[in-house]
């Protein structure tokens, strides 16, 4: 771990412009993320959870305040910089799992790779980090409808790893899976961390926030609790 | 293909396929319609082109209209018509110019009436160098004249007459008595038919011998006198491309009086370029019409790729949140029109082969010039007209795909 902040915040706003009038979302939030740090962030409905996982994933820019990552004021960037940024440097799981439907598992994990490389995977990546999330290769073969919640989950963990990214931002990971699933799910993102990754996690489950090593809380778009 | 965006637009169309077949309905009426009317024009084309063609390379020159009459009456319309026609020195002039570029044939023609038993029919008769027959007419049945008093009869007037080869035809001379070398068969003359002449149809050489009959020249000149001068002169030029230079070459030597031309020169090209230029303005009609399908087939196509996009909002989402490009989705979703187009311009090309076969062999009876390229160029073009439409088609819904805040986007369900 270094003592340069991978992701820095600095005084971060986000206001959405509503016909019922402006909403702050998030209000004046100064924050930094350094590397291999696993952080949980927490907070009631409309506390600003969702913004901030949009900020912190580049598919937002503040309104004002400064996000940077790796040292890159985002907002400077061109639309193309921000999404190969996503592309190489974010690793996304989402609480839906949001596996595209028309793909089968392996080609899901693969997809990443192609985009950044422009052809199909002959590295073996994709199978292999398959295998390491324990999905085989017949499982590999099916549609994400075929699957259990679990194992979706297992296949995005896969696809989020399979650029290497820095960051893995983890939107309510077992938010849709069973207790024991659940657990499962957060001890291969702790391996992750140990492997060296930055693990960024959104829960409103304090167990599972039990598993990071700083909690942020949000209320009312502030952070409220720093710990 | 391993483009992960065109593995993607197939599957999508395989996943709604009974959508993208209904939608693609539209694209092949409209292939078939655009195909179907371009090869029925160009076929009526095609048709009128190959009968003028018999007489394309042919240039008429008649003595001037102001000045002489119109070809064909001058030796029949009163007793000074020794002065009218093209004569000897000025047919010596046609042949110097022409020289070796094509043949020239000299005729003598007027209008009449023949007689076979009881039956009367009218129409031209017309007279010249039995040697020049075979250079324009083609005798289908029997030989070509031999002998002075023999005669080919053309094949519509044997059919209304009922003679054929061996029969003999009564011919009567001119009305106002024209001179003769016999006063006791002045006014009906009787020749053998030697043979029939072919059908000639639409023809631009003013030699209408369907109707009609050829005799010799001296046989001619015998029964309506007007010796040396010449109804008309018909050169055959041995090729096409040199008519305006021989025509040009022959003006040059006779009309040297430009206020009062001598001969009138006239050829099958401006006839030609005449008909071609109405049958394709006919044809382009009868394409804007088929153009219409095609139209609606474009609403249809951009109304399903609205629906697929608008189905896809959440799976949009997840391609542009992970690292896909804007240009990347709305490459997938063009490629998704671009495949219902060639779905629809496949079948619509197959269809419109047999469609078209069947329309032009109804509508004109003949199919015969359906395989020509000219003809078979509307099916390719036809289909790309298809596909180009399917992609127009869904370059919005494409462009509006790629543009969603891919937040908006994931969030939607």
């Amino acid at each position: 771990m270094t003592d340069t902040p991978l992701i820095s915040l600095v005084d971060v706003t986000k206001t959405y412009h509503l016909e019922s009038g402006d909403f702050t979302a998030l209000d004046h939030v100064s924050l930094d993320i350094l590397e291999n740090d696993f952080v949980a962030i927490m907070g009631p409905s409309g506390s600003g959870k969702s913004t901030m996982m949009n900020q912190l994933g580049i598919l937002d820019v503040p309104t004002t305040g400064t996000l940077s990552i790796s040292g890159r004021n985002v907002a400077t960037m061109t639309n193309q910089e921000r999404t190969h940024l996503r592309r190489d440097a974010i690793g996304y799981i989402f609480q839906k799992f949001y596996l595209i439907p028309l793909l089968s598992a392996y080609e899901n994990v693969e997809y990443p790779l192609i985009l950044k490389y422009k052809k199909r995977d002959t590295t073996g990546r994709a199978s292999a980090l398959l295998d390491a999330v324990g999905i085989g290769k017949e499982m590999g073969a099916h549609r994400p409808n075929q699957l259990s919640g679990g194992q979706q989950q297992r296949v995005a963990i896969a696809r989020a790893l399979v650029n290497d990214p820095k960051i893995l931002l983890c939107d309510e990971p077992t938010g849709n899976l069973d207790r024991k699933t659940g657990f499962q799910i957060m001890d291969i993102l702790c391996g992750l961390h140990k492997e060296g990754k930055t693990v960024i996690l959104v829960t409103h489950d304090p167990k599972i926030a039990e598993y990071a090593h700083r909690t942020i809380r949000l209320e009312d778009g502030r952070i409220a609790e720093p710990s | 293909m391993s483009d992960i965006f065109f593995n993607l637009s197939v599957r999508s169309v395989r996943l709604n396929f009974l959508r993208s077949i209904l939608a693609s309905i539209g694209i092949v009426i409209g292939v078939v319609a655009i195909s179907t009317m371009g090869m029925l024009g160009t076929n009526m084309q095609l048709q009128v082109k190959d009968e003028l063609a018999s007489s394309a390379n042919t240039i008429v020159i008649t003595a001037d209209a102001v000045r002489m009459g119109p070809p064909g009456m001058g030796t029949s319309s009163s007793t000074s018509s020794s002065a009218s026609g093209i004569t000897k020195t000025q047919l010596n002039k046609i042949r110097t110019a022409v020289g070796s570029n094509g043949s020239v044939i000299p005729l003598y023609s007027t209008n009449t009436q023949f007689t076979s038993g009881n039956v009367p029919a009218r129409g031209m008769i017309y007279g010249m160098d039995p040697d020049d027959v075979t250079k324009f007419l083609k005798v289908g049945n029997g030989t070509n004249i031999a002998s002075i008093n023999e005669a080919l009869v053309g094949y519509t007037l044997a059919e209304s007459l009922n003679v054929g080869v061996g029969d003999k035809i009564t011919i009567s001379s001119a009305s106002s008595g024209p001179p003769s070398n016999s006063s006791s068969s002045a006014s009906r003359a009787t020749i053998k038919i030697v043979g029939i002449i072919d059908p000639r149809g639409t023809v631009a050489d003013s030699v209408t011998t369907d109707n009609g009959i050829v005799v010799s020249k001296e046989w001619y000149t015998a029964q309506y006198g007007g010796k040396d001068h010449y109804t008309q002169v018909n050169v055959i030029a041995g090729d096409t491309d040199k008519i305006t230079e021989i025509e040009d070459a022959i003006d040059a030597k006779l009309n040297t009086d430009a206020k009062t031309p001598a001969v009138r020169i006239s050829d099958a090209s401006s006839q030609l370029d005449t008909i071609s230029s109405t049958l394709e303005t006919l044809t382009m009609f009868i394409l804007a019409i088929g153009g219409i399908s095609l139209l609606v087939a474009a609403v249809s196509i951009f109304n399903v790729m609205m629906m697929s996009v608008n189905e896809r909002v959440q799976e949009i989402g997840i391609l542009l949140s992970i690292g896909t490009e804007t240009g990347e989705v709305r490459k997938m979703f063009v490629y998704e029109a671009l495949i219902l187009g060639i779905l629809g311009a496949g079948i619509g090309g197959v269809m419109s082969l047999v469609i078209g076969y069947s329309v032009v062999s109804a509508m004109m009876g003949t199919t015969a010039f359906f395989f020509l390229p000219a003809s078979l160029i509307y099916i390719p073009e036809g289909m790309l007209v298809g596909m180009v439409v399917c992609v127009i088609s869904g370059l919005y819904p494409a462009w509006r795909a790629s543009n969603m805040d891919p937040i908006d986007a994931l969030r939607s369900d």
